[in-house]
């Protein structure tokens, strides 16, 4: 049973929609990602064309993303007001993304200048993850018990602008909240992701969130830029499937649920370590994608009126 | 199927008035409809060699069909290796190269016979179909024959693995010795547009007669409302896709909500 795609202009499985949507979903919520960085590619390698693909995921991590802040809220586990900081500065830097996107893609090298970035940021987050969450769940295995400061002083409280955020129990400077949310606003433009896998790690080691509610708060920030991301691609590139989106959305919305029941069953460290491997996963397949002599050197792209 | 038997009989009737001219053509569809359920489609092409049925088709006369679909601007990019990473490099961009080609004969023809008779797209090399004099090509900085050549190669591939270039022969049924029909596969990557079918008869190795007709691919339904909101309103579209995705969103959170003891 196949479904034909209006904007992708090709038919495909939906059982194979379906699938790929809940997969994504479940990790999504399981982990507080977007998911983007896992349905673009996946998108890509079932022959959507790349534009589509990063558009359409920007329109399905909305949906999952929502879903996901209303399981994380209900906890009490978002702390809007740091989601609003982190906003402010990702406003700008998705400005200054789609300026830096439309620049790549006259150069020709999008695709290599986005390999090459995935490949760099998710091996070194998934690195310092890993072996962070190790040593945490080898100090519990041996009983030692980590003294865990209530607040560690660092260079972010030496900063002006302080403000409190009673949800994180944090009073610190608003400026490294809103460089974190900008970086992140750049990166979602360019590389049409939620950020997330960037953004979790950046909120607890740089801002010293706890890790409880670190995943609800960037949930909450990635539903407004990935609309905003949404909306730059629906009028400037005209890749969003709405056909593609509404089966990825269905499927992911339900897989993000029980992502969220599933984490709750789990400690954050094991959280952390499974995210980490995930993340290196990843990392390995776009550096073997760069490496590796490829069977076709020749790729081709149609190149499609933008009005 | 109305349509068939209606060509059937305006078949049967060419057949007698005109009794002198060779090659008679009914065709299937007129139009493609591209619609949610739209996964490919078998073009129906049928005629027949003679339109006086007691003149049977002899060894010597064979049929070519050829299908040239819309055309469409493409870049080829090339990979190279830089200190071991495999990056895009040079690039050359061909201008309206057909979306669909497709070539098909009873038996086999040469590609001799193509040129000469300057069929369709053909030709330059004798792997490829593109009569690439008719391209408006943008070779960047490239120089080389033989690199513009892998180029050209290249397209030929790509489209090939993607089933839009194909040349095949033996795929036409004849039947009764003077009517031909053939299954012509349109893939669902298909480009929208008008779509030329030339057919030729050969006898001999000359084209003794030749008939050409047009059909389109289009988007109707759902399909054609989706893509055409998201050309002329993107905005609208935008916002509509975000509602999808929030209304969905929301109510997948609202429903969970009830299997969750918090």
């Amino acid at each position: 049973m196949s479904i034909y795609l209006p904007i992708a202009e090709l038919s495909i499985n939906i059982i194979l929609l379906l699938s790929i949507g809940g997969v994504v979903g479940f990790l999504s919520g399981m982990f507080g990602l977007g998911g983007g960085f896992l349905m673009t590619p996946i998108l890509i390698f079932m022959g959507i064309p790349t534009n589509v693909a990063v558009a359409t995921s920007a329109n399905q991590i909305v949906a999952s993303s929502i879903s996901g802040t209303i399981g994380y809220w209900r906890q009490g586990l978002v702390d809007f007001k740091m989601g609003g900081v982190l906003l402010f500065g990702s406003f700008f830097g998705s400005i200054l993304g789609v300026w830096i996107f439309s620049k790549l893609v006259v150069l020709g090298q999008i695709d290599t200048v986005i390999s090459i970035l995935y490949f760099a940021l998710l091996t070194s987050i998934g690195l310092i993850m890993l072996i962070e969450s190790s040593k945490v769940i080898r100090d519990r295995v041996r009983r030692k018990t980590v003294k865990k400061k209530i607040h560690y002083h660092n260079w972010a409280h030496k900063l002006p602008f302080k403000m409190k955020f009673y949800k994180s129990k944090l009073y610190i400077s608003a400026i490294p909240p809103i460089i974190i949310g900008f970086v992140i606003g750049i990166l979602s433009a360019t590389m049409g992701i939620g950020g997330t896998f960037i953004l979790i790690p950046a909120m607890i080691y740089f801002l010293g969130m706890p890790t409880s509610k670190v995943i609800g708060t960037s949930l909450f920030q990635i539903i407004f830029v990935t609309a905003l991301v949404t909306l730059l691609h629906a009028t400037t590139t005209f890749a969003v499937d709405a056909v593609l989106a509404f089966f990825l959305i269905i499927a992911s919305v339900i897989g993000a649920q029980l992502g969220v029941l599933a984490a709750n069953k789990l400690r954050g460290e094991e959280i952390r370590a499974l995210l980490a491997i995930i993340v290196l996963g990843v990392a390995t397949k776009i550096a073997l994608d760069l490496l590796v002599e490829p069977n076709e050197i020749f790729n081709i792209s149609v190149i499609r009126a933008l009005l | 199927m109305n349509l068939k038997i209606f060509l059937f009989i305006k078949l049967l009737v060419l057949f007698f008035i005109s009794s002198a001219s060779a090659l008679v053509i009914g065709s299937d569809e007129e139009e493609i409809y591209i619609d949610a359920n739209f996964s490919g489609k078998n073009l129906l092409v049928f005629g027949s060699f003679f339109s006086d049925p007691s003149q049977a088709r002899d060894s010597k006369s064979d049929i070519l069909i050829e299908v040239v679909g819309p055309t469409e601007d493409v870049i080829i990019r090339k990979k190279e290796s830089f200190f071991g990473f495999w990056l895009n490099s040079k690039s050359v961009g061909f201008n309206d190269v057909p979306g669909f080609y497709y070539l098909s004969s009873t038996n086999e023809i040469s590609n001799e016979f193509l040129n000469e008779n300057n069929i369709g797209l053909l030709n330059k090399k004798d792997t490829q179909l593109i009569d690439w004099s008719a391209l408006n090509i943008d070779w960047g900085n490239i120089k080389n024959e033989k690199e513009k050549n892998s180029f050209y190669d290249a397209l030929i591939r790509t489209k090939e693995s993607e089933d839009v270039y194909r040349r095949v022969n033996g795929e036409i049924d004849i039947i009764d010795g003077n009517l031909f029909r053939s299954y012509i596969e349109i893939p669902n990557t298909v480009p929208v547009g008008q779509y030329e079918v030339n057919l030729y008869l050969i006898i001999d190795n000359i084209i003794s007669n030749e008939y050409s007709y047009n059909f389109m691919v289009t988007r109707v339904g759902i399909e054609e409302a989706i893509y055409s909101l998201s050309k002329n309103y993107p905005l609208i579209y935008g916002l509509i896709s975000l509602l999808i995705a929030i209304l969905i969103g929301w109510s997948g959170a609202e429903v969970f909500k009830r299997f969750r003891k918090v």
